[in-house]
């Protein structure tokens, strides 16, 4: 972010604007800096299961922003009634609701999702990236601000799983988003010419090992160094 | 904040009943698309081991539930081929809602079996028969359906699901390609054994003058034998059916050798 | 001899971390030393244990679709299963709050080596995912129980399997963006091709 930026929002106050300095950097700092997955090792368990595939991981990726929006919000709306012997529960009250809310209308709509992810739309419930937040976040911020921290820890998490997921298939299956890729490509050069995939890939080792060098890469380029 | 006991149970309660309203709102009003849902999915499964998938894909929801309707008839047998009508609490069977994994846990005598009729246009010849089938791939379950010409040996077409077989690999059962290689192969042999169809390891090799064996998948090949376990299995527990239907006894026609 | 077999595959073939990514969370953060690792992995096994059949329990009597047939003919048509999930993770709290409090007064010294994992189990997925796949796998009673303890043995194998091998790991020269999380990652991948030598096995 620039300064020059900054000074313009700068000038609009007095009331806080839509969208500060503050407020980008709660959008921006999960996305690489502060990343859940990444940098704060939170949130792997559901995701890295359905990444076989772009697809299935683009609606878990969404599920997951919709639930961790909705979630900040509340809890931000009742910070100051929620008893504070009881919040863990109510948090994970909260959490189940519109983990099966989701459940539900992706049994109704979308069907064959559902099948897909079978149990790991549940497994959001246990996510940590949504508790983590709840917990550090919502239970003592503004509404707005903690929406925003929602939405920002979600696509700090979905880039992460959705670049898994795109390796994933396109080394896997040869495809993405289910487009046959490299049975395309091979066309070009003639019968005798096709690309192999690799069958590590789908299973789960594989997606253990781009995510080990998705982090790599990500901590060298931010300098990151876990001691 | 000072928080009573009282507060917390309040609270609790509040909270319990908000909580509990909205998601049995939201369950009493997606709760009937949701059977619709799960109907159409075993619709479409059982409708694909006859109709191209690419046919079928054309069909909105709609088309799919009058189609069935008009060109399928459906009634569940037992293991001797004796057609069942009512369950042990003498609640009537409905063939479409008989859960074929459910039934494989039981015992193979115990077990109900669905058969469905694929009508021809007029809505009264049988065309095929449409028998699931459930077994285990080398992760989890597989299923799927097979159809049978009148002769209830020669394979129509089929069609395999799965729960969670490798991608690339095992998950090729369900490609196209690799279901259309066990149309017109042959379940029993010219002495009326039962032979089943057996998917060979390798693959790229050409089967077509034997009506037993269907070309492999590479690199799968536990699933392959899965599949090959599971059309053995339920071709030898729906026999009695197949037997009876073609000595025409249950109302058999002649339509049938 | 089909629950030998269930035991087996779920501690080695469907193994929680190798194949379905589960409690990974807890997986990474405490697998720096084997004796932490020991105390999390036997809380895990102990509370897979537990959850598992009660969760059964409440999903065969009180959410499945029918379930409730027993209160009478009328309750027959009540589906309560879209509570499936927050009913889980409510046992699943509660039953660990109990277990702390069990052990707190009946084993001392066994709290004392457990006390500060069992509170983070509630959120651990693999318990939950424990509780979710029974569920849909249809399993019986007895077999729940056997899932339960099996997936718990897995787990607890997988942990302090890294927690050795992290051990050790201190004395190696890794690259600065690789170390803590990143080099996990891949060694996690490489014993995931270690179980995978498991697939396949049918006793």
């Amino acid at each position: 972010m620039s300064t020059e930026t900054a000074q313009v929002t700068e000038v609009k106050k007095p009331a806080e604007a839509l969208l500060s300095k503050r407020r980008k950097k709660l959008l921006s700092d999960p996305l690489v800096d502060d990343n859940p997955i990444t940098i704060q090792v939170l949130g792997i368990c559901s995701a890295l299961a359905v990444t076989t595939q772009l697809q299935p991981t683009f609606v878990m990726a969404l599920s997951v922003i919709f639930v961790m929006v909705f979630a900040n919000l509340t809890i931000s709306l009742l910070r100051n009634t929620i008893p504070s012997r009881v919040r863990i529960i109510v948090q994970l009250a909260v959490i189940a609701s519109l983990v099966t809310l989701v459940n539900e209308v992706l049994k109704a709509f979308a069907y064959d999702m559902y099948k897909e992810l079978s149990v790991f739309v549940g497994l959001i419930i246990t996510n940590c990236i949504v508790m983590g937040r709840l917990e550090a976040y919502a239970l003592g911020n503004k509404p707005y601000d903690s929406v925003l921290d929602g939405f920002g820890s979600a696509l700090g998490y979905a880039w992460i799983i959705l670049a898994v997921a795109f390796f994933r298939e396109l080394w896997g299956s040869g495809s993405v988003f289910g487009v046959p890729v490299f049975d395309q490509i091979s066309g070009l050069f003639g019968d005798d010419f096709s690309l192999a995939t690799n069958g590590l890939m789908v299973s789960p080792v594989g997606a253990f090992i781009i995510l080990g060098l998705i982090i790599w890469v990500q901590r060298t380029k931010t300098g990151y160094v876990e001691h | 904040m000072q928080q009573s006991n009282v507060y917390i149970v309040t609270f609790s309660v509040i909270l319990t009943v908000v909580l509990g309203l909205l998601l049995s709102g939201t369950s009493q009003v997606l709760g009937p698309i949701q059977k619709k849902a799960v109907e159409l999915d075993t619709k479409k499964q059982i409708l694909g081991a006859v109709l191209e998938a690419s046919e079928l894909s054309k069909m909105s929801g709609e088309e799919v539930f009058a189609y069935y309707d008009k060109r399928i008839s459906s009634k569940v047998v037992n293991i001797k081929g004796e057609e069942v009508e009512k369950d042990e609490d003498g609640i009537a069977i409905i063939p479409e809602n008989v859960d074929i994994g459910r039934n494989y846990k039981r015992k193979p005598e115990d077990r109900l079996y669905p058969v469905f009729m694929f009508l021809a246009e007029n809505g009264e010849d049988v065309e095929s028969f449409i028998i699931p089938v459930y077994g285990a791939g080398l992760w989890d379950a597989i299923w799927g359906y097979v159809a049978l010409e009148t002769d209830l040996t020669t394979i129509k077409g089929v069609t395999f699901a799965h729960a969670s077989e490798t991608p690339g690999l095992g998950a090729r059962i369900t490609d196209a390609s690799v279901q259309a290689r066990f149309q017109g192969k042959r379940i029993f042999d010219e002495s009326g054994e039962l032979q089943s169809v057996n998917m060979q390891k390798g693959e790229g090799r050409d089967y077509s003058d034997d009506a037993h064996k269907v070309d492999g998948l590479s690199g799968a090949t536990i699933t392959a034998v899965g599949v090959n376990n599971m059309l053995k299995a339920y071709m030898s527990h729906y026999s009695a059916y197949i037997q009876k239907r073609r000595s025409g006894e249950s109302g058999g026609m002649a339509v049938l050798n | 001899m089909d629950l030998f077999n269930l035991a087996i595959k779920s501690i080695f073939i469907d193994n929680m971390v190798f194949a379905y990514f589960l409690g990974m969370c807890s997986f990474l953060a405490v697998s720096k030393k084997v004796s932490t690792a020991l105390g999390l992995g036997a809380a895990v096994i102990f509370v897979l244990t537990v959850t598992a059949p009660a969760n059964w329990l409440l999903n065969e009597f009180i959410l499945k679709e029918g379930a409730l047939v027993w209160l009478g003919e009328s309750f027959a048509e009540i589906d309560l299963s879209f509570l499936r999930f927050i009913m889980f993770i409510a046992i699943i709290a509660a039953m660990v709050q109990l277990v702390e409090m069990i052990v707190e007064k009946f084993a001392p010294a066994l709290y004392g080596a457990l006390g500060i994992f069992l509170p983070l189990i509630a959120v651990n997925c693999a318990i939950l995912g424990g509780s979710l796949f029974m569920a849909t796998r249809d399993y019986t009673l007895a077999e729940a129980g056997v899932y339960g303890f099996g997936s718990g043995v897995g787990f607890f194998l997988a942990i302090v399997a890294l927690a050795a091998i992290r051990e050790k790991l201190k004395y190696s020269n890794v690259p600065n963006g690789l170390k803590g999380l990143g080099i996990t990652m891949l060694i996690t991948g490489l014993m995931g091709i270690a179980f995978m030598s498991f697939m396949g096995i049918d006793l």
